[in-house]
């Protein structure tokens, strides 16, 4: 913890040096993270100044702090991964004029955070290459903010006529080839516009955000600290766990609360199932859009006595509602170590199985080889996490680099490859399924027994920042909370790991052959309700007449409101 | 036999009803055993729903795309849109006119011949009727006003004139066997040669198969109707009866192609070594099978392969699948060609 003090230090003269009078306070919330309030004017200079100490951009958190002391803050997460270190710049915006610089041009993996801070707190970013509409419905009045604290969080605005998303025109020459918003292997809506000439892709547009339903507004202001976790669990279909605890822990580091070691230990446990159980489903996936259903066939088979164990673990096979404040809910019954022992013995010795099988399979080496280069370099820039990144020789790991659960003590083994394509995000998703299933065997050998929850007697503080990040199957998730009164957080901000992936897309499909898109997306795993932080709905109609688009725009909002109950 | 009416209107009109009902059920169960086979090999269990064992399933399927509501584009070329589905099951289902499906046999008196037609340029027909069918996929593509669907004709286009070359040239290798282009002398010669064609002929057998997975927009070269790229490739906007007649010409040109496989590669209806073994053959044990099961047998055992080769492979890319046809395949198949040629001449014709 020492050398995280002197680090910090050394973070914070860097800084002070650099934009003197600009560095307006510094201080260290819980003892990994340091935060930089500085001068509107001064935050390019203050982050090229972290970004020479190699620090990574993580995300863009807009809070309306009006009622607090009267202005905006826009603070930018950093993330110095070799020290295990956050380091937050925190600007103060008046609320007469909420405008900042935008920092995109130094950090292109800012471009959709600081569009998502302007469309839902306000605050716009000046110079933004792209400054167009990211996070609202295309029919959202102008002005209206829905993360601003004024703004109730079930107004609903009225519908509007003829509104559509502002579309990139493609270069002189290239058509248009729609894939989405709906399409056969996408299995959520997002809407990739390729510019295409012939079969060769020269650029690409997207609008997603379909499935922006507020999760984060509905954490601030209906739900309690407790309540949280159970929400948090749905943001993802497959990785709910992650969130539910990156969540809490983040309410803990806010609030110094120290969790047992026998519930870390369990944390780490099921974060390692959840993880062996999403892989398993992205390789069926991958293989599916590569047109071999025996893979999917054969890994969701596998995969599913886990979700199985999962399910006698915490009586369910998805949300586990185990997560809570200080803990866990539920401790780990004895008589399931056994079964989970057996359960990945078997997966691991037909996961060994299917990598000697894909390994040796010479079209799947052809199809995967060199499809969708993503360089270590742009990657970097990107700020792409997980096995993207790994795959692009970046060594970033959120359990090694800002250890968490109790990966400080079953520490991963960082798995990377260098060449940057499908085939070499293939290997690295094999190699961490295979360590995953090691570290579930240490994580029970050396289970410590105890209590799983330290009890919260006091009220958390206010105006505590907490930043906790979980290694996600798909890379890192993000989750920042401001502790508040009324026993909910002020402000809940959640990253997931597609957000930073998603948009280092255009570059690995700039001039692909179109039938490499599919497979170059799904090498990315996408998750696109985590990124919008939604659940899922779905319309049906059992009569017959035409809809409008608007109509159908209607329907599914009441059918949402409804909370999906027709 | 000496009406001519019933000799040439009433005999080939019961053998054209049959030939197309048989072809007809086939292509059905054909989508049923595929399902059902792929199913097993995916560990799951596949229709078994309708009908004992899921065995009516595809008559389900037949009625459900007869009533199903047929939808046309608002912006479709309506004529064309029509024609292409037309235009690809017509020659699908034309080929089987000169398959010879066993030998001539009597029946109370009369000779009769289990196939409608034996023309002396059998197998020209069969290529140039085949290759008609490509038209259907182009003009239903570029018909129905779709991207994906211009897109998947596109490469259908593509695809077929790739392998058509590699093709001719393996089935090239068969007549300078035989020395003949009727598909009933082919199967004749290969009787007197004593030896299916496959085995001095392998390297062509294996080409013409490929290729023939390939004409056939089938797993692993089902380019056209990629789903993960191309929605449905060129049968996108297509629905009810239309699609069903896609579907239907894609099973009986994989019928088409098995059936000219057997014809020229494995000696038809002949069994297996039809000189050598001939004493076998003729034992009382087995002498009461029938040549058109030795047909149907083989022809199965190639319908059975493609579904095979669906459970096993990934799709390749179009890129691939182009180099695969022009550097590898027709290279091969024209040193094959001239290495027949060769032992043609050097051996005489068998």
């Amino acid at each position: 913890m020492a050398s995280v003090l002197g680090v910090a230090a050394q973070v914070n003269e860097a800084v002070a040096r650099k934009i003197g009078a600009g560095l307006r306070a510094a201080s260290q919330g819980p003892p990994d993270t340091l935060r930089l309030v500085v001068a509107p004017e001064e935050l390019r200079s203050a982050t090229e100044e972290l970004l020479r100490l190699r620090a990574r951009f993580l995300i863009t958190v807009g809070i309306d702090a009006r009622p607090l002391s009267a202005d905006y803050r826009v603070l930018y997460l950093f993330s110095l991964d070799g020290e295990h270190l956050f380091v937050v710049l925190e600007c103060a915006v008046s609320p007469d004029d909420p405008h900042v610089d935008s920092i995109a041009a130094l950090v292109p993996g800012a471009n959709w955070a600081e569009r998502e801070c302007r469309d839902a707190v306000g605050v716009t970013p000046d110079g933004h290459p792209d400054p167009r509409r990211l996070l609202l419905a295309d029919d959202w009045p102008e002005g209206l903010f829905p993360l601003r604290r004024d703004f109730p969080y079930d107004y609903r605005p009225p519908a509007a006529e003829g509104v559509a998303p502002v579309p990139k025109q493609p270069p002189e020459g290239a058509s248009v080839l729609p894939i989405g918003p709906f399409f056969p292997v996408l299995e959520e809506p997002s809407y990739w516009r390729l510019f295409v000439e012939g079969e060769t892709v020269v650029g690409c547009d997207y609008r997603g955000f379909y499935n922006h339903r507020g999760i984060e507004k509905l954490g601030e202001s209906t739900l309690t600290y407790n309540e949280i976790p159970y929400l948090a669990e749905r943001i993802c279909g497959i990785c709910g766990f992650i969130h539910s605890t990156a969540y809490c822990q983040a309410v803990e580091k806010a609030a110094g609360i120290e969790v047992p070691r026998r519930a870390r230990y369990i944390r780490s446990i099921m974060l390692e199932l959840e993880r062996v159980h999403s892989h398993l489903l992205w390789l069926g996936i991958a293989g599916h859009i590569l047109g071999f259903d025996t893979v999917l066939m054969q890994t969701w088979r596998m995969r599913e006595p886990v979700m199985w164990l999962a399910e006698e673990i915490s009586g369910n096979r998805k949300t586990y509602g185990m997560n809570t404040i200080g803990g866990l809910r539920r401790d780990l019954p004895a008589t399931v170590v056994a079964k989970v022992l057996k359960v990945v013995d078997e997966v691991e010795r037909e996961s060994v199985a299917v990598r000697d099988a894909i390994v040796g399979d010479t079209t799947l080496l052809a199809r995967t080889k060199n499809v969708g280069v993503l360089t270590g370099d742009w990657a970097r820039q990107v700020c792409v996490v997980g096995p993207p990144a790994r795959g692009s020789g970046v060594p970033i790991d959120a359990r090694l680099d800002h250890p968490y659960a109790a990966y400080d003590e079953v520490p991963p083994r960082l798995c990377t490859q260098q060449a940057g394509d499908t085939w070499a995000r293939v290997l690295v998703r094999v190699e961490e399924l295979l360590d995953s299933i090691r570290q579930v065997r240490e994580g029970l050998a050396r289970l410590p027994a105890g209590e799983v929850l330290a009890e919260v007697k006091d009220e958390i503080p206010r105006d505590r920042i907490g930043i906790s990040v979980v290694e996600a199957p798909r890379g890192e998730a993000v989750h920042f909370v401001m502790t508040g009164g009324d026993n909910r957080p002020y402000r809940w901000r959640v990253r997931a790991p597609t957000y930073p992936n998603l948009q280092a897309m255009p570059a690995m499909i700039d001039h692909a052959a179109i039938a490499d898109v599919p497979i170059t997306l799904g090498s990315l795993d996408p998750c696109f309700s985590c990124t919008e932080r939604v659940e899922a709905i779905d319309v049906s109609t059992h009569s017959r007449r035409v809809y409008s688009r608007q109509e159908l725009l209607a329907m599914s909002r009441e059918l949402t409101l409804r909370g999906g109950r027709r | 036999m000496a009406n001519p009416w019933v000799a040439f209107l009433l005999v080939p009109l019961i053998k054209i009803v049959v030939i197309l009902l048989a072809v007809i059920l086939i292509a059905a169960y054909m989508s049923f055993f595929e399902r059902k086979i792929l199913a097993y090999m995916q560990i799951r269990i596949g229709p078994n729903r309708v009908g004992p064992r899921g065995w009516l399933q595809p008559i389900a399927d037949a009625l459900k795309l007869l009533v199903k509501e047929d939808i046309v584009p608002a912006r479709a070329e309506k004529f064309v849109y029509f024609l292409g589905p037309v235009l690809v099951v017509a020659p699908a289902l034309l080929v089987f006119s000169v398959i010879p499906f066993g030998p001539a046999f009597k029946l109370f008196g009369y000779e009769v011949t289990p196939y409608l037609t034996d023309v002396n340029i059998g197998i020209l027909f069969i290529l140039g009727v085949s290759s008609v069918g490509v038209y259907g996929v182009i003009l239903g593509g570029w018909a129905s006003n779709n991207k994906f669907s211009m897109m998947g004709g596109l490469r259908s286009a593509a695809q077929l004139v790739s392998y058509e070359v590699p093709m001719g040239l393996s089935v090239v290798t068969v007549l300078l066997m035989a020395n003949s282009l009727s598909l009933v002398k082919i199967v004749e010669a290969q009787k007197q040669a004593g030896v299916w064609y496959f085995i001095p002929g392998i390297v062509a057998f294996f080409i013409y198969f490929v290729c023939g997975v390939a004409e056939t927009n089938r797993n692993p070269f089902d380019l056209p109707e990629a789903e993960s790229e191309l929605v449905a490739g060129f049968h996108t906007e297509y629905s009810g009866m239309k699609f069903a007649f896609y579907f239907l010409a894609e099973y009986a040109n994989m019928v088409v192609v098995s059936s000219i496989a057997t014809v020229l590669f494995l000696g038809g209806w002949l069994p297996p070594f039809p000189n050598w073994l001939a004493a076998v053959w003729a034992l009382p044990a087995l002498a009461w099978i029938p040549p058109i099961a030795w047909f149907v047998l083989k022809m199965a055992a190639f319908l059975f392969v493609y579904i095979w080769f669906r459970g096993t492979f990934p799709r390749y890319r179009f890129d691939q699948l182009m180099d695969l046809g022009w550097k590898v395949f027709i290279p091969v198949s024209l040193v094959n060609l001239m290495a027949v040629g060769l032992g043609v001449l050097l051996i005489g014709g068998k």
